[in-house]
């Protein structure tokens, strides 16, 4: 395959766009066909054959318009003419030679030949772009280039004089072109990558330390999560019990042949969309995290139809329709306040959250619900109420508790993770974005 | 296998021979077609509702002087109705008509192993062509002369179906298990359309060319109008169009398409208008409108929405 297309590839890959082998080779093949002729006609069939989504071909658009808009060295140093006598070329530093005979292939080699050596593909961060370009030169050998201008600029003669001028001018030139390539290469191959490490590393960190001012990014992330996640499970599916035969539905479907069995039923089962119901503790000992389980629950809510969301602190209210009424910031603010809504913000109580629900909002249990208990059990030594905890978990299809303490300081003074740990199908720790996903991921 | 791709020659050529059938293609739609042709690839053509996906395969079809088979996908769409059936019924028939036969082969063995294996050498024909029912796949991958294959809303389908899709994209083949492999008699040129309503499987997508058609610009939409609706004034069509694209604009629950836009110049041809105002589109706002809530938007705004329209109409 040619080397452009090869880099192009390498590029779009980048820039976050999957290109698979075989689209490689369906690309090569379309270059076949139309050429490089036409720039618009070359856009429109590589787009067809590598970006396969809208998103895609945004992201694709841009890329292609910064790759070929490479520009070659040669427009740069097309003026440059040194004169030079022959005498003196022994001494001269390799560079030096270089832009005197003003060989531009051999001048863009050494210039890849060093990009090469140095790995400018470790660049991560625009501040490095500097550093970068000095390496680049130095192992050009600016070095020797610049103690050639210096003896010509102490011989002192006129001819020396401007010979060393024509060099620095050269030099200027190579470095203006330098520090271009740089830059391409910085917005082409490191730019989008900055931003998946940024989300990686939001996803991993604990939530309780996440900033004010990547609440944004949050937002951002937790929706696209949410969104592939739902993309995945939203639809009914059917699953089969391999190789069960369903008895009853054989019969039935094969009355019309008189007997014989021409038609066979297997068994299968379908997987339900989820019903979920999610009770969110918003206490103070909660208060770091709570934000982040209240952005989740309201992008939960904006995708998966059969939600009802519940938050308590002293008592239970319902609150399902806040996240209906309001954009994102303002319904989790409202949330995290308590302003305007019936709810005490003292002291947690989860015996009288669960005494609350139990009476009444337990309707909206039944078999095929999910609960999910988000918060970290600690009751300020109130009565449990274990019981109804139990009523909940045999009245729902699946108990969760999603816990943002990490392991260890379950149990500890007044948490009572110990009782009702027990009593869950399933007790998580929660404290990153990613445990969120995994755990959303099952429960779906 | 083979293929006629006499008419297809060039980009120009088909977004000139597709004019002639009454489809205006841009150049990015007859550049992917022009690709897929040539390299035998299916297209997966996406796009908001109306901006003529399904078109595109029916004017291909009709261009190329070849059939269109089309399979509408849906929920539940399995191999049965989309690949080929068994037709039990004439089987059943024929094993009653023949019941006399079948008692000749077996009266003259002795015991009832030996009868099975008289049978057994029979059995083949009962399974054999003559009784496969074909549906829309089978019968592209049958057709002499080649076929336009639409295998319409893939979206709707489910996972199992598209996995199963994946043979006939990249190998124009599918397996019967009692007949064994049957191969394309030549190759049909598939389109695929998706509304986007959930995402395609990536195994799907690298089969496929992808084909964004987007809503078109003014100048586009103005030609596709004069190219199906040619009796409508030159100014009214400038006027109409420019009101559509600007509603485009608006944050409305369902964005007119290009078949709707053409629907409403049908309706004020039909009524004799020669020039927008803001009675007349009242009145035929909801050939476009689809929605109570869009219908209040846009009245809201009529006003200006209509001077602008007629504004840019003169210029």
């Amino acid at each position: 395959m040619e080397r452009v297309l090869r880099d192009f590839i390498f590029a779009l890959r980048n820039a976050g766009i999957r290109v698979s082998v075989s689209e490689s080779l369906d690309a090569a093949h379309t270059l076949d066909l139309v050429g490089y002729e036409d720039r618009d006609t070359l856009k429109i069939s590589l787009a067809a054959a590598l970006a396969k989504t809208p998103h895609e071909k945004d992201i694709f658009k841009e890329c292609f318009d910064r790759f070929f808009s490479f520009t070659d060295y040669s427009e740069n140093v097309s003026e440059s003419d040194i004169d030079f006598e022959a005498e003196s070329d022994d001494l001269l530093a390799p560079l030096t030679t270089l832009l005197i005979s003003g060989d531009q292939a051999d001048i863009m080699t050494s210039l890849i030949q060093a990009v090469s050596k140095i790995q400018l593909s470790n660049m991560q961060f625009f501040t490095q772009k500097n550093p970068y370009s000095r390496r680049i030169l130095s192992t050009m050998g600016i070095e020797g280039l610049d103690r050639d201008i210096r003896r010509l600029d102490e011989t002192g003669m006129p001819g020396a004089m401007q010979q060393a001028e024509a060099l620095r001018d050269a030099r200027g030139r190579l470095f203006d072109y330098i520090r271009g390539y740089v830059n391409r290469y910085y917005d082409l191959f490191t730019h989008e990558t900055r931003a998946t490490m940024i989300e990686r590393q939001l996803k991993d960190m604990k939530l309780s330390a996440v900033e004010e001012r990547d609440f944004l990014h949050m937002l951002i992330i937790v929706k696209k999560m949410v969104k592939r996640l739902n993309d995945i499970h939203s639809r009914r599916r059917k699953s089969f019990r391999r190789g069960q035969l369903d008895f009853k539905k054989t019969m039935r479907k094969n009355i019309t042949y008189q007997g014989p069995l021409f038609n066979i039923v297997w068994k299968k089962q379908k997987i339900d969309r989820p019903s979920l119901v999610v009770i969110c503790d918003v206490s103070r000992s909660v208060r770091m995290i709570v934000r982040f389980f209240l952005l989740f629950l309201y992008s939960l809510n904006e995708v998966i139809g059969k939600i009802r969301s519940f938050i308590f602190c002293n008592n239970l209210i319902d609150v399902s329709h806040i996240f209906d009424d309001y954009p994102v910031e303002r319904a989790v603010e409202i949330l995290r306040t308590g302003r305007g809504l019936d709810i005490g913000l003292s002291r947690t109580n989860y015996g009288e959250a669960f005494i609350n629900f139990h009476d009444q909002h337990m309707r909206n249990v039944d078999k095929k619900t999910t609960v999910i208990i988000l918060g970290d059990g600690r009751n300020n030594y109130f009565e449990p109420e274990t019981a109804l905890l139990r009523k909940i978990q045999e009245k729902s299809k699946r108990l969760i508790w999603l816990n943002p303490e990490s392991v260890p300081f379950w149990g500890s003074g007044d948490s009572e993770m110990k009782r009702y740990g027990p009593l869950c199908d399933v007790v998580k720790e929660c404290n990153t974005l990613r445990h969120l996903e995994r755990i959303i991921d099952d429960i779906l | 296998m083979v293929r006629s791709n006499d008419n297809i020659t060039s980009i120009e050529n088909i977004q000139q021979a597709f004019r002639g059938v009454d489809y205006i293609c841009s150049k990015q739609i007859a550049t992917t077609l022009y690709l897929a042709f040539r390299l035998n690839k299916p297209i997966l053509v996406e796009g908001p509702a109306g901006v003529g996906k399904t078109d595109l395969a029916k004017k291909t079809a009709s261009f190329l002087n070849l059939p269109l088979i089309r399979l509408q996908c849906y929920e539940g769409l399995d191999e049965s109705k989309s690949l080929y059936e068994w037709k039990y019924g004439k089987q059943l028939l024929y094993t009653q008509i023949l019941k006399d036969k079948l008692n000749d082969i077996v009266r003259e063995k002795n015991n009832l192993a030996e009868s099975l294996e008289a049978i057994h050498q029979y059995d083949d024909i009962f399974f054999s062509p003559r009784f496969l029912e074909p549906r829309p796949l089978l019968s592209a991958l049958q057709q002499r002369k080649g076929s336009v294959l639409l295998i319409d809303e893939i979206d709707k389908s489910d996972d199992e179906f598209e996995a199963f899709l994946l043979e006939i994209l990249s190998d124009f083949q599918i397996s019967i298990p009692e007949i064994g492999t049957i191969a394309a008699k030549s190759t049909p040129y598939v389109f695929l359309t998706s509304n986007n309503t959930r995402e395609l499987s990536d195994a799907l997508k690298r089969r496929c060319l992808h084909l964004f058609i987007p809503f078109p610009d003014a100048q586009l939409e103005r030609d596709i109008i004069n190219i199906r609706v040619p009796d409508l004034g030159d100014s009214l069509r400038f006027q109409l169009v420019s009101f559509i694209q600007q509603i485009r604009k608006l944050d409305i629950k369902k964005l007119p398409s290009i078949s709707e836009t053409i629907d409403w110049a049908r309706v004020l041809l039909l009524l004799h208008a020669d020039c927008l105002n803001m009675e007349i589109v009242r009145s035929t706002l909801n050939v476009f409108l689809k929605f109570e809530d869009d219908i209040a938007v846009v009245n809201d705004r009529l006003y200006e929405l209509t001077q602008q329209a007629t504004k840019e109409g003169h210029a």
